[in-house]
C-alpha cells in the first residue's frame, strides 16, 4: 500500500515542508474571499478551494500542500466548531516529531 | 524488539502453566499478572491504541504468526482516522481510513439481522473503529467490530496520545506510578487499567522471578529505566544474565541509560554482575 503520510504540524514546521501534504489543525482568524488566515501556534495563510465552508473563530482542520511562499493550498479542509483544544493539537504535532516511527 | 516479544510470550506462556491458572474465567483481563493465560490467544487479546503507519509497518515474527506492533501480539485494535472512501459491497462495506499516518482499509461486516440499519460514514468523516487486524494474501486490514462517528475533535489528538503513551510503556516500560504500574503492584484490581498487557512487568513476573508484586512493589523506587532493565533481565533465560548488548537490543535504551539503570539495581541489590562488569544476572530473592 502506498504509504502517503501528512504529518501534523504547525506553523514552526511549515519552512520543512515545502512542496508535500500535511495536515494543520488550528483556529480561523480571518476569512478572506478565498484566503483564510489560521492560528497554529503562527499564523499561516491558506488558499481555500471552492468546497471550503470554515467559519472565523472556529477551529478548523485543513489538509494541503504547502507553497514556497509558506501559505498551504488546500485540498481539503474542515470546520471543527468552537470546542477544540489548540494546545493540545500543538502538542500532538510536537509529540508526533519526536516519535516519528509512529507518525511518520 | 521482535525477537525478544516472541520469547517473552513462549516463556510466559509455559510458565503459565506451572502456576496452575489454565483457562480460568477472565484470562484475558488477569492472565497477565496472575500468570493464568495457559492459551496465548486469550492473554493475547488485547485492545491496542495504534496509529495507522502502525499497522502498516508492523511484521509477523515468524510466517504465519500473528502480527506484532513493538514486539507484542497485536490482535485487536483501535484506531481513529479519516474516512477517504466508501465501497459498499455485497457482504460488507470497505472504508479506506487515513489518520495523517498511513491509510489502510477497514471492513465492517453488514448485518443482515440489522438490515439497512447499518450507519454508512460519509467521505472525510472522523471515525474511531474497533476491531481486528487480519492480514490476507500479504495486504493488512482490520476487520471492523464496531465503528462509530467521531463527535469531539478532541478525541483525535487524544487517541495520537495514547498510541504514543501505549508504545513508550511498551518500549521503554511503564511510566511510574501508570496504568503498567498498577497492574503490577495491585493484583487484583484491573479495573484500574483499560490495558491488558502491562508491557515488560507483566512478561517479568511470568518470567520466573517469583512473587512479581512484591518484587515491583520493592522496585517502585527505581527509575523508569532501572525497572525495564530488572524486567528484561527477569525474562532472560539461564543463569549467566545478559550482556550490556543484549539488553540494549532487548530494550531500545541506550548503553548510558543501561549502566545508570544496573548501576541503580546493583545499588539496591537487586542484579549482581556475572561474567564481567557489563554482564548482569537477576540476584533471588
Amino acid at each position: 500500500m502506498e504509504a502517503i503520510a501528512s504529518p501534523r504540524i504547525t506553523c514552526a514546521y511549515l519552512n520543512t515542508y515545502v512542496g508535500k501534504n500535511v495536515i494543520i489543525v488550528g483556529k480561523v482568524i480571518q476569512l478572506r474571499g478565498e484566503e483564510a488566515l489560521i492560528d497554529a501556534d503562527g499564523n499561516i495563510t491558506a488558499h481555500l478551494n471552492r468546497e471550503a465552508h470554515l467559519l472565523a473563530g472556529n477551529g478548523a482542520q485543513i489538509i494541503g500542500k504547502v507553497n514556497p511562499d509558506l501559505s498551504i493550498k488546500v485540498l481539503s479542509s474542515m470546520d471543527l466548531g468552537t470546542g477544540v483544544d489548540y494546545n493540545l493539537a500543538n502538542s500532538v504535532v510536537e509529540i508526533s516529531h519526536q516519535h516519528r516511527s509512529l507518525f511518520a | 524488539m521482535t525477537s525478544y516479544g516472541g520469547y517473552q510470550r513462549t516463556g510466559y506462556g509455559a510458565q503459565g502453566g506451572d502456576d496452575g491458572g489454565g483457562f480460568s474465567v477472565g484470562a484475558s483481563q488477569q492472565g497477565s499478572q496472575s500468570g493464568g493465560g495457559g492459551q496465548r490467544n486469550f492473554a493475547d487479546d488485547t485492545l491496542r491504541p495504534v496509529t495507522i503507519k502502525q499497522l502498516v509497518d508492523c511484521k509477523e515474527p515468524y510466517p504465519g504468526a500473528e502480527l506484532a506492533v513493538d514486539g507484542m501480539p497485536t490482535t485487536q485494535v483501535t484506531l481513529v482516522g479519516q474516512v477517504r472512501s466508501v465501497h459498499p459491497q455485497a457482504v460488507n462495506v470497505t472504508y479506506r481510513i487515513d489518520d495523517g499516518t498511513g491509510l489502510i482499509d477497514v471492513k465492517k461486516w453488514i448485518d443482515a439481522e440489522k438490515g439497512e440499519t447499518n450507519p454508512r460514514y460519509a467521505p472525510d468523516t472522523y471515525v474511531r473503529v474497533f476491531g481486528r487486524l487480519q492480514s490476507f494474501n500479504g495486504k493488512r486490514h482490520v476487520g471492523a467490530h464496531y465503528i462509530r462517528a467521531i463527535e469531539d475533535f478532541n478525541e483525535v489528538n487524544y487517541h495520537m496520545l495514547e498510541a504514543t503513551y501505549v508504545h513508550l510503556s511498551l518500549t521503554k516500560g511503564a511510566a511510574a506510578g501508570g496504568a503498567g504500574e498498577q497492574q503490577q503492584q495491585g493484583g487484583g484490581d484491573d479495573g484500574d487499567s483499560m490495558f491488558v498487557d502491562g508491557g515488560y512487568g507483566a512478561g517479568g513476573g511470568g518470567g520466573g522471578a517469583g512473587d512479581s508484586a512484591a518484587i515491583q512493589a520493592r522496585l517502585s523506587p527505581c527509575s523508569r529505566n532501572a525497572r525495564t532493565i530488572f524486567n528484561f533481565l527477569a525474562n532472560t533465560p539461564g543463569d549467566g544474565g545478559a550482556h550490556l548488548n543484549q539488553v540494549a537490543a532487548g530494550t531500545n535504551l541506550s548503553t548510558k541509560e543501561i549502566l545508570a539503570g544496573a548501576e541503580e539495581l546493583l545499588g539496591q541489590g537487586f542484579i549482581y554482575t556475572t561474567e564481567d562488569d557489563e554482564t548482569w544476572a537477576i540476584l533471588d530473592m
